[in-house]
Formats: C-alpha cells, sequence, structure tokens
C-alpha cells in the first residue's frame, strides 16, 4: 500500500477537530511510535470488533464511528426490549423485537457516512480464532461475565509470540447504576479478565435451607418460588425470565408465602428483579463508560496520546458517581497463577505420530520441565487417559495402545495434563507433528 | 408520576405499565418520587464552540424523560459538526444547528418536548430567558460570549436556578456546578454497608422485655432455639450480663470490646451437629460496629451548624425539620431510630417481630419530631412523609455547597482560585512520596484561559493563565496543560464530550431528583490518564 | 505498545491461509483443566463411585454414595453432577436421584449443603463437595431443614425417626410420602 497519500484520508473538513488531535503530537505524544502523516489512513483500514449492541454498545458504536474507525463489526444475539429504551438510543418503539446488532448497525451507518458496520445476530461463541484474528481491536460492552470470561480466553489463547498481529487489545467497559469501569487488556502482557475476576463481587445467595423453612426477607419469598415451588409444580415446560406470565405466577406465590409469614415488600417489580438479576442502568453512565473505553481505543490506533495498559502502567479505571464523583485509575497486577494468561499452552514435539497414547503418557516421566508420573490427558472434547477415578480410569484404559492418529490427535491439537503430585498446577501442550501426519 | 395505562393488553394483577417497563432500568435507582421530578423539569441548553458535549449531555436527560428542554445556539450546522456531533446528519448542512439537534434529539424520547431557539419568537439569548417559562437547570458550553455568560449569570440569581458550565476540547474537559445558595439532599442512597442505627446502647423497653423474654432461659434452650436466637437479642442479653458486672457501664473502649467479642464467642454452643452457631458467628462480627453510640455523623452536624441568613432558607420545610431534629437529639442524646433491621439468622416468626419493634419505635421518634415541626411557624404544612423520609435518613443528610447565606462573607472566586492553586501545587511536591495521583487544576486553568475565543496558542493560553498563577509558564505541568489544550484548537474529540456529557447528566439529574449526592462543584477529566478530579473552585 | 498495526497486514493475511488449512483446533478450557485436575484428585474411599455417561464429557457424571455406617447404612444414593463453563466461580449443580427422607434433601431431590450454594468459594473442588454430601448421611441435620417433616420428627424423636428412614429406604410410606426403594443388594 503507498504510504505517501496524504494526510488525512478523506473528508478534512469534516473530520477537522480529530484531525487536530490525532495528525499532530501533543506534549505527551510518544515520538518514536507516532507519525501523524499516517494515521487517519491506518485508522481507516482497522478492522475493529464490538462486543454487545446494548447500553454500551449503542454508545461504543457511535463513538466509534466518530472517532475516525471505517470498518466496524459487531455481535449481539439480543432482541431488543421496551426496557431498552430508557438509555439505548439506537432503537424506537418500532424496533422492539428486532436484532439488536442489525438495528445499531443500520442506524449509525445511515447518521455518519462512510462508515460501514457489519452485524452479526448471534453468540460469540458461534466464532473461532479464525473469525477473531481478522480484527486489531477488540470492545467489549457486555453484561455477562461469562461471556467476557470467553473472550478473553479466546484473546489470550490466540497470542503467538512470533506474530506481532496476534495480539489484540481487549478493552471492556460495564457498568451499574451510577457506577462502572472500563480497563484496557494487551492479552498476556497486562493483567487479564481472568486475573481480575475478583473486582466483580458475586452475587450473595441465600441458603436454600432458609428458603424452606425460615425466610425473613421479601427476597427469600420470591428465590423460595423460583427455585423450590417451580421446580416442584412445573406450572410451564420451562422457565422463561422474559414471559410476563411466568413472572407472575413467581409473583403471586412469593406473595402468598410472604403473607403466611408475614413478610411484606413482595411487588412485581421486585420479583422481576430478583429473578432476572436486573441491574440498574442509566444512559448517563454508558455514556462515561463507553466513552472512556472508546478513548482508549482511540489513543491505542493512533499512537496520539498514551493509553492506559502500557506495561507498568495503569490499566482500570474504577467510575463512581454515586457520591459526588469519584475516579480511581490504577494498575491491576497480572497473576501468575491466572488459568488463563499464567497458563499457556507449550510446545509439545511428538517425534512419531504413530505413537501410541501410553508412549505418550510415559514421554511425560521423563520430560524436563515436569516430571509427571501419573498423567491424566485430555483434549478439549475428548477424554484421552484419566488415572482417576476408577471408573474414568476404566473407560479411558483402552486408548492407551491407540496411536495418536487413531484417537484424532493433529498437529496444533491443544491437550491438558494433570498429575496429582502437582496440586496446583496443570499444565497444557501443544501438540507439534514432526513429520505431519499423512 | 407514571401513570397507568391500561389499554391493550390485558393487565396482569399488579403488573407494570408501558411507562413503568420503558424506565424500569432507572426507576430501580431514583423511583416514582425521581421520575416525577425528572418529568417536570425544564432544561436550557445554551449551546455553542464545537457543541458536542451539550448535546451529549441532553441526550442523556432526553432518554430517561425530563419533560421538556430548550437549546439556543445560533450558529448553522457546518462539515465538521459532523465529524463531531451524532446528532446531525448531511441534509443539516447549512441550517439552524439548534433546530436540526432538537429534531434529532426528539425522535429519541416521545414523551419529551423540545424547542430551539434563535426563533422567531425569540431572537436573542436575552429574549428568550425574559420569555421563557422558569427552567429547572441550565446548562452552557465555552467557549462562550462574556454577554451571554452574563445574563444567565444573572438569570441563576434571580431565578435560584442551578447553572452548570461545560467545556471539553480534545483530550480534557472540565464542568463546574453553580447552586443558588446551599443544597441539602435527604435521599442520599448511602451505601448498603453502612451501619443502620440499632441502638444496642439505649435500648427501648419493648426491645429490652423481647430480648429479656427470649433469653431468659438462654442455658435451658434447645439446640434449634439457641441456634436461632436473632444476633440483636444474643448482644443485647450480654450487654445486660457485662453491665451487672461492670458497675452499670457499657463495654466502651476497644480492649472492652474485644474481650465483649470473646464472651459471646464463648458463648455460642459447639456440641450441635454443626459443631458452631451461625447466629452467635453474626453477632460476634457485629460487635465492633454495632455496640456503640453513634456519634452525630458529620454530614449532619454540618447541617446543624450551617448558618441560614436568608428567608427563603429559614422557612423552607427542609431547615424546620432540621430544627426539629436538633431538638430532639439534644432531648434524647440520639437521632431519630431509622427502624429498619438487617437481615439475621433467626425464625422468620421472632425476626417480623423483631422489625415490627423497630419500624413502632421509628416511628412514634418521627411522630415527635412531628410534633415539634407542627409547634413551629410555617410547620403546619409540612407533609408528615417528608418528616418521616428525615428521619430515616438522618444520619446521612448531606449539605452541598454550604458557603453560608451571607454573600458578603464569600470569598471572591478569584481569590479562592489563587487558594486552591497555592493547595494543590503544593501538594503536587508530595504526591510521588504520598503515591497519590497529580492535581488536574492546571486542565482547569489551561481550559479557562480559552473559555471566550475559539482557539488560542500555547503562549496566549499561558499569559491567560499568568494572571493567575504569575510564572506560570515555568510550571512544567501548567505548560504541559496549555500544549494539549491548544492542539484542540477548540475541537472536541467525541469520546470526551461523550464522557463529559454523561457526568454532567448525572450531576443534573442528581440534583433535580435531589437523590444521590452532586459534585462540590467543580469536575475536572484527564482523557490522557482517564481520571478525574473534583475541586471546590 | 508496540507499532501492532501498520504494514503487517499482508504477512498475516498469507499466515492464516496457511493456518486454517490444519482446521479448528478448540482449546482446552480453564474450567474442563481445573474439573479434570479435581476429579483426579478424587478419594472415594469404598463407599463412594463415580459413573460417567459420556467420558468424553466430563462435566457431567454421577456420584453414587453407600454409606457404611449411621442411620442410612445399607442405602445406595446417587447424585448427578453437572459443572458449568464458569466453574470454580460456580459451585457445581448436585442432586439426588431417588425420592429419600432426609431432612436436608427434599423429595425434588434439592441438597441443602453451604458449599453448593452460599459458601462456595473457587478455591473449593469436588472432593470437597463429596466429603459434604457423605456427611450428610451420617449426620443429618435438623436445625434449617429443607425436608420440614423429616426435621421435625429427627428433632422430636430420633429413634421414631431412624425408623421412618428404615421405612422409607425400602420404598415404604412415611406420614402419606412414598419413597424410592434405595437398598442395595446384598
Amino acid at each position: 500500500m503507498a504510504s505517501a497519500e496524504v494526510y488525512p484520508a478523506s473528508e478534512p473538513a469534516r473530520w477537522k477537530y480529530l484531525d487536530n488531535i490525532r495528525t499532530r503530537a501533543g506534549p505527551l505524544t510518544n515520538p518514536d511510535i507516532f507519525d501523524g502523516q499516517v494515521v487517519a489512513q491506518n485508522m481507516e483500514n482497522m478492522k475493529i470488533l464490538v462486543i454487545g449492541a446494548g447500553g454500551l454498545g449503542c454508545e461504543i458504536l457511535k463513538n466509534l464511528a466518530l472517532s475516525g474507525f471505517k470498518d466496524i463489526h459487531v455481535i449481539d444475539m439480543d432482541t431488543i426490549d421496551i426496557s431498552n429504551l430508557n438509555r439505548q438510543f439506537l432503537f424506537r418503539q418500532s424496533d422492539v423485537g428486532s436484532f439488536k446488532a442489525e438495528v445499531a448497525a443500520r442506524f449509525v451507518e445511515r447518521r455518519v457516512k462512510g462508515v460501514k458496520i457489519t452485524p452479526y445476530n448471534c453468540k460469540i461463541q458461534d466464532f473461532d480464532e479464525d473469525f477473531y484474528m481478522q480484527f486489531q481491536l477488540v470492545v467489549c460492552g457486555l453484561d455477562s461475565i461469562e461471556a467476557r470470561r470467553w473472550i478473553n480466553a479466546m484473546l489470550v489463547n490466540m497470542v503467538d509470540e512470533e506474530a506481532v498481529d496476534s495480539y489484540k487489545p481487549l478493552i471492556d467497559g460495564g457498568t451499574e447504576g451510577f457506577k462502572g469501569q472500563a480497563r484496557v487488556i494487551f492479552p498476556t502482557v497486562t493483567s487479564c479478565i481472568e486475573c481480575q475476576l475478583d473486582m466483580h463481587a458475586p452475587r450473595a445467595a441465600v441458603p436454600l435451607c432458609t428458603l424452606a423453612s425460615i425466610p425473613r426477607q421479601p427476597e427469600h419469598c420470591i428465590e423460595w418460588a423460583h427455585v423450590i415451588a417451580w421446580d416442584k409444580e412445573k406450572p410451564f415446560p420451562k422457565l422463561d425470565n422474559d414471559d410476563p406470565e411466568h413472572i407472575t405466577w413467581l409473583y403471586q406465590k412469593a406473595l402468598t408465602r410472604a403473607q403466611e409469614f408475614k413478610i411484606s415488600g413482595v411487588t412485581y417489580s421486585l420479583t422481576q428483579g430478583v429473578v432476572k438479576n436486573i441491574i440498574p442502568a442509566i444512559a448517563a453512565t454508558n455514556s462515561v463508560i463507553a466513552a472512556a473505553c472508546c478513548n482508549e481505543a482511540f489513543k491505542i490506533a493512533s499512537n496520539c496520546a498514551p493509553c492506559l495498559g502500557m506495561p507498568g502502567e495503569n490499566n482500570y479505571m474504577m467510575y463512581s458517581g454515586n457520591d459526588s464523583i469519584y475516579t480511581y485509575t490504577f494498575q491491576h497486577e497480572k497473576k501468575d497463577d491466572c488459568p488463563v494468561c499464567g497458563n499457556l499452552a507449550r510446545e509439545l514435539v511428538i517425534e512419531n505420530p504413530e505413537w501410541t497414547l501410553r508412549e505418550l503418557v510415559d514421554s511425560f516421566a521423563v520430560r524436563p520441565e515436569a516430571q509427571l508420573k501419573k498423567p491424566s490427558i485430555r483434549s478439549e472434547s475428548k477424554t484421552l487417559y484419566m488415572q482417576s477415578p476408577a471408573s474414568l480410569e476404566e473407560q479411558t484404559r483402552p486408548n492407551l495402545d491407540k496411536t495418536l492418529k487413531e484417537l484424532g490427535l493433529t498437529d496444533g491439537q491443544e491437550i491438558g495434563v494433570t498429575d496429582p503430585a502437582f496440586a496446583t498446577v496443570s499444565f497444557k501442550f501443544k501438540l507439534k507433528f514432526k513429520q505431519a501426519a499423512a | 408520576m407514571t401513570e397507568i395505562v391500561t389499554s391493550q393488553t390485558p393487565p396482569i394483577l399488579h403488573g407494570p405499565s408501558e411507562k413503568e417497563r420503558k424506565y424500569d432500568r432507572q426507576l430501580r435507582l431514583w423511583a416514582a418520587s425521581g421520575q416525577a421530578a425528572l418529568e417536570s423539569a425544564n432544561i436550557l441548553l445554551v449551546n455553542s464552540g464545537a457543541g458536542t458535549v451539550g448535546i451529549e449531555t441532553l441526550k442523556n436527560l432526553v432518554l430517561p424523560g425530563i419533560g421538556r428542554f430548550a437549546i439556543y445556539d445560533d450558529t448553522v450546522v457546518t462539515e465538521a459538526d459532523l465529524g463531531v456531533n451524532f446528532f446531525l446528519d448531511d441534509a443539516c448542512l447549512g441550517k439552524s444547528r439548534s433546530q436540526s439537534l432538537t429534531a434529532l434529539l426528539l425522535e429519541l424520547n416521545p414523551e419529551v418536548e423540545g424547542a430551539w431557539y434563535p426563533n422567531t419568537e425569540a431572537t436573542t439569548l436575552a429574549a428568550l430567558l425574559t420569555t421563557s417559562p422558569t427552567f429547572t437547570a441550565i446548562v452552557y458550553t465555552y467557549p462562550i460570549q462574556q454577554e451571554h455568560l452574563s445574563a444567565l449569570a444573572e438569570y441563576g440569581e434571580k431565578h435560584k436556578t442551578p447553572l452548570f458550565a461545560v467545556h471539553s476540547a480534545g483530550f480534557n474537559s472540565y464542568f463546574k456546578i453553580s447552586l443558588p445558595g446551599a443544597f441539602p439532599i435527604v435521599d442520599t442512597h448511602p451505601d448498603e454497608t453502612a451501619t443502620t442505627d440499632l441502638r444496642l446502647l439505649a435500648p427501648w423497653p419493648e426491645l429490652v422485655s423481647f430480648a429479656k423474654d427470649m433469653t431468659k432461659d438462654i442455658g435451658n434452650l434447645n439446640h434449634f432455639e439457641h441456634g436461632h436466637l436473632p444476633c440483636v437479642v444474643i448482644l443485647l442479653h450480654y450487654l445486660d450480663q457485662w453491665r451487672e458486672t461492670h458497675g452499670g457501664s457499657y463495654p466502651s473502649t476497644y480492649k472492652e470490646k474485644t474481650e465483649f467479642r470473646r464472651i459471646v464467642q464463648n458463648a455460642a454452643r459447639t456440641d450441635n451437629p454443626e459443631g458452631g452457631e451461625e447466629n452467635f458467628d453474626e453477632a460476634v462480627a457485629a460487635v465492633l460496629k454495632t455496640v456503640v453510640s453513634p456519634p452525630l455523623p458529620s454530614g449532619l452536624r454540618e447541617v446543624f451548624e450551617y448558618k441560614r441568613n436568608i428567608p427563603a432558607e429559614q422557612r423552607s420545610g427542609f431547615w424546620i425539620i432540621v430544627d426539629a431534629v436538633e431538638q430532639f437529639y439534644a432531648k434524647h442524646k440520639c437521632l431519630p431510630l431509622p427502624g429498619s433491621v438487617p437481615d439475621m439468622k433467626a425464625q422468620s416468626k421472632v425476626y417480623v417481630q423483631l422489625q415490627n419493634i423497630y419500624k413502632s419505635k421509628a416511628r412514634q421518634d418521627a411522630g415527635e419530631v412531628l410534633q415539634i415541626v407542627h409547634a413551629t411557624a410555617d410547620g403546619q404544612q409540612i407533609d408528615p412523609a417528608e418528616v418521616e423520609l428525615f428521619c430515616k435518613n438522618a444520619a446521612f443528610v448531606k449539605l452541598i455547597n454550604a458557603t453560608g447565606g451571607d454573600s458578603s462573607a464569600r470569598i471572591s472566586s478569584s481569590d479562592r482560585l489563587k487558594l486552591v492553586v497555592d493547595q494543590e501545587l503544593e501538594n503536587d511536591e508530595n504526591a510521588e512520596a504520598m503515591m497519590m495521583p497529580l492535581s488536574l487544576l492546571p486542565i482547569y486553568l489551561a481550559l479557562q484561559a480559552t473559555s471566550h475565543v475559539a482557539s488560542a496558542s500555547e503562549d496566549d493560553i499561558l499569559a491567560e493563565v499568568a494572571k493567575v498563577v504569575p510564572g506560570a509558564n515555568q510550571i512544567e505541568k501548567i505548560v504541559s496543560a496549555a500544549k494539549e489544550v491548544a492542539r484542540a484548537e477548540g475541537g472536541e474529540l467525541h469520546n470526551v464530550a461523550a464522557l463529559t456529557g454523561g457526568m454532567v447528566a448525572q450531576e443534573m439529574i442528581k440534583i433535580i431528583t435531589k437523590q444521590y449526592i452532586p459534585i462540590d462543584n467543580t469536575c475536572i477529566f484527564d482523557g490522557i490518564n482517564s481520571r478525574c478530579q473534583v475541586l471546590r473552585l | 505498545m508496540l507499532k501492532i498495526w501498520s504494514m503487517k497486514k499482508e504477512q498475516q493475511k498469507a499466515e492464516n491461509a496457511e493456518g486454517a488449512a490444519g482446521g479448528k483446533k478448540k482449546k482446552v478450557t480453564a474450567a474442563q483443566l481445573r474439573v479434570q485436575k479435581d476429579l483426579s484428585e478424587l478419594s472415594l474411599g469404598n463407599t463412594m463411585k463415580t459413573e460417567f455417561p459420556d467420558p468424553d464429557d466430563i462435566l457431567s457424571f454421577i456420584l453414587y454414595v453407600e454409606p457404611d455406617e449411621g442411620m442410612y447404612k445399607d442405602g445406595k444414593f446417587s447424585f448427578t453432577f453437572n459443572i458449568t463453563p464458569s466453574f470454580p466461580h460456580e459451585p457445581p449443580k448436585v442432586q439426588c436421584r431417588e425420592k429419600i427422607y432426609h431432612p436436608n434433601i427434599d423429595l425434588e431431590g434439592k441438597v441443602c449443603l453451604n458449599i453448593l450454594r452460599e459458601d462456595w468459594k473457587p478455591v473449593l473442588n469436588l472432593n470437597a463437595v463429596i466429603v459434604g454430601l457423605q456427611f450428610l448421611f451420617l449426620e443429618p441435620n435438623a436445625s434449617d431443614p429443607l425436608n420440614k417433616e423429616a426435621a421435625e420428627d429427627l428433632r422430636a424423636n430420633r429413634e421414631g425417626f431412624k425408623r421412618n428412614v428404615k421405612i422409607s429406604m425400602s420404598g415404604g410410606t412415611v406420614k402419606g410420602e412414598t419413597f424410592d426403594d434405595v437398598r442395595r443388594p446384598r
């Protein structure tokens, strides 16, 4: 590609304010990595992935489109609900029921000329490494910890130290009421979402026996209806949290139980809140957090000012607006024992693909980094050999005499190895066949 | 107030209305009372400069459903607007910016009304301010004409309207709130972990007899009963025992409390199937936090000590209730009981009884305060619900902008700025040693230097800052801030405008709903280091 | 951070094309690896055993408990274990497959064991859970029950409760409720 192209790549009048900043160094700009002449062009060529088209996602799409990104992709499996309209400003009453990613993408494309947004109305788990490899940056606005952990593990595992393009910075935002956080993760370099799991307070659970025999709070009555009464009476084949009829059933059950114990405070709204674990959300907070995330994306992509997440620097911004405004921007330390970024797969050279599993198992006993006398081995989808419990050992014993090829193990496959002698660690290996199996 | 829509879908038993469903996620934060306040709010935005931060603020207010807004903006839409403002598109080029923005903002929420100026009815800001119904709050953005600024300040003073001044340029921004006087908040939504007063050291007869009755034969209770004594009852029982052996006094020093905690710990049974008792664990954990006579909270003390000089303040319901609570406190040496009881291991029936004992005492205390209120001049009209809310939250009541009503006693704002500058620069010298981040005041100074000009060079900015901080061009952080502000040439970065607009909207919501605690009074944002600082300027 | 972007695109495309030939290789997840480790450290003794309906799916299995002492001696009880991808941040879901008379297990098979719910921590492992289950049969707890009737019987009259356990375990009826026969063949 010709790099002598003049900046900005297109429409200088329109992007005047942006170019003021991104094409000229400021006092804190690192001159070694900044080149104002090519920034606009580089950003236009970048593919950026947005995960989530909800409260944060709508803001993120708008912000990225107005930050100079032109090729934006967005994944969200959800459809629009009426309760989204108080903050998800790309949606209208008439959009209720349509896919969020689809509607959001079309809206921003219409509003901001020259931006292409590709929607995917599905789950992030529907895509594999090849899909994620095409992007240079990932920005997440999710409400589920599970999805965050999934994409985090994906991006960390994609890192190939030999290929600089396999590092995909992940920027993640989250909100609750007037509070939120924005963080930047450079996979395997900074602390990752798994390292930071302790930043999410787990939802306090009430003992089942309290629900069953000594309820005291309206929430106890609702949880009882949800966990115990529903299973016992099964009024509908499957509980759908979004079906008002189902919520009403739970509400009435909870209300009756509350009356029985003279507990006050069970309402429809509380029932819905407890059953769906509703987190309060407003436009203003989404605006703050999404913009904090996109500001980092802009700095990473343009190098026109230092971003969060540089080695040894801050990578996490906490924001709280309940009592005045308070931000705490700090460095969250990487955890050496992190099950995701502290345990990357090492290469394991297989001298001969005709090896039996037994030969592989025995080979671990003499490997220098860990002499595993009783290794148990699995791949992602197959239990190859487990030393215990007895029933699994028996079931997997026949595999020992099969060759790796027969067991479907091929070049590049990842396996997990555990050994009771190493109580605190487990190992991941990526198989590398010496002579490619024919 | 949210209305009940009864049409269309068959109503489910006490199910939510269409509007309650739409606003569900925010009603969980500020309830119907906060929503009602928002819906009757009328907001004016005086928009200038690059013009994005004010619109992002309004977006965040239109979505949750303010009653109405007006935009005053006398510019036309240019190409540069389209690269930074989401609520404009190609079709708007060359048209009135306020008209275009209003149209696209109104799409966000059909329940909100909006108007744009200048138009034929009001051709100037002055005309708009004299002809419009009173505004609940006004936001204006920098750079602004001096003449507009004076008109707004005068309006704010006259109508007691909160003013929000906002400036966003490049990676930096700040906003400043000017409130018409001291601003009290009763419904502060304290953190859930904040302890409620259980008054264990000053129990009233009903509570005493309830606890005594449950523990009179504590040694002979079966495992089930013993393991379900509420921790409040356990603590009251052993406190009573302590007093008997300590000449009638309660454990007060740290040493005594740890000793007391050990006594409670040792009273737990371990010969049961579980090998311990959860309720005793709860009691042990609660000793240091609840076995105290709570001191007068600092926020409330500030309210009590606040010197009121404006007659309007003196007559307001809030201050009449404050006086009544102060009398109550003087008489009883404690605040009215909040009345809530945290969840604790107990049988359902016992817990509900305990709850009722606390609730009825809280009602009694609130009743006593109400009586005092009613006996005051102007106290008759005060809503008992307002008194009850105050009593419930008394420990967490907060006063913002507590300058004292006497304006002559107020320090001039430029003198105040000089004081804060000295202090912040001094703090910075020790910042590294104290592991504290550096002051963001230089950003404020640099932005403020461009309050009335479209753009300025580094030297212009430093010359302006030097009027407040002599030798500014020798102070590295100020020079750096000036460079960064100069780089923007008055232009906004959308992200920084959106972030700032989010913060301003949060603050406006807090002030309109009188819930949660607003900043006092300036918030500075640094988009390079991604952090804020709040200062009183 | 590095100059990740600029000119590396073409090179990357070439590498991708090469890598794609090998087909998609799924990675071992953190949850799977943790379960694998927990399983290889289980100490089942002679009163418990596992059964894996699909040995390749180690996230769901059945645990059999055969108490050799206490009131539930000579019974054979089974529990389904279902482990989510959020393990160990979420506890395993455990349910008793038989309808039994027990103060801490309800008629639908729900189990009230603190570490299966409110007291679960990621540092706990599957062994802690099975030890807890075993303990329930040795020391049924009447204090905060799931099956109120059984708990009241245990509180009021331990001998009567023992008789009821015997009756219920042989498929008999206690207070109008008929239970599953869980006696193990001798």
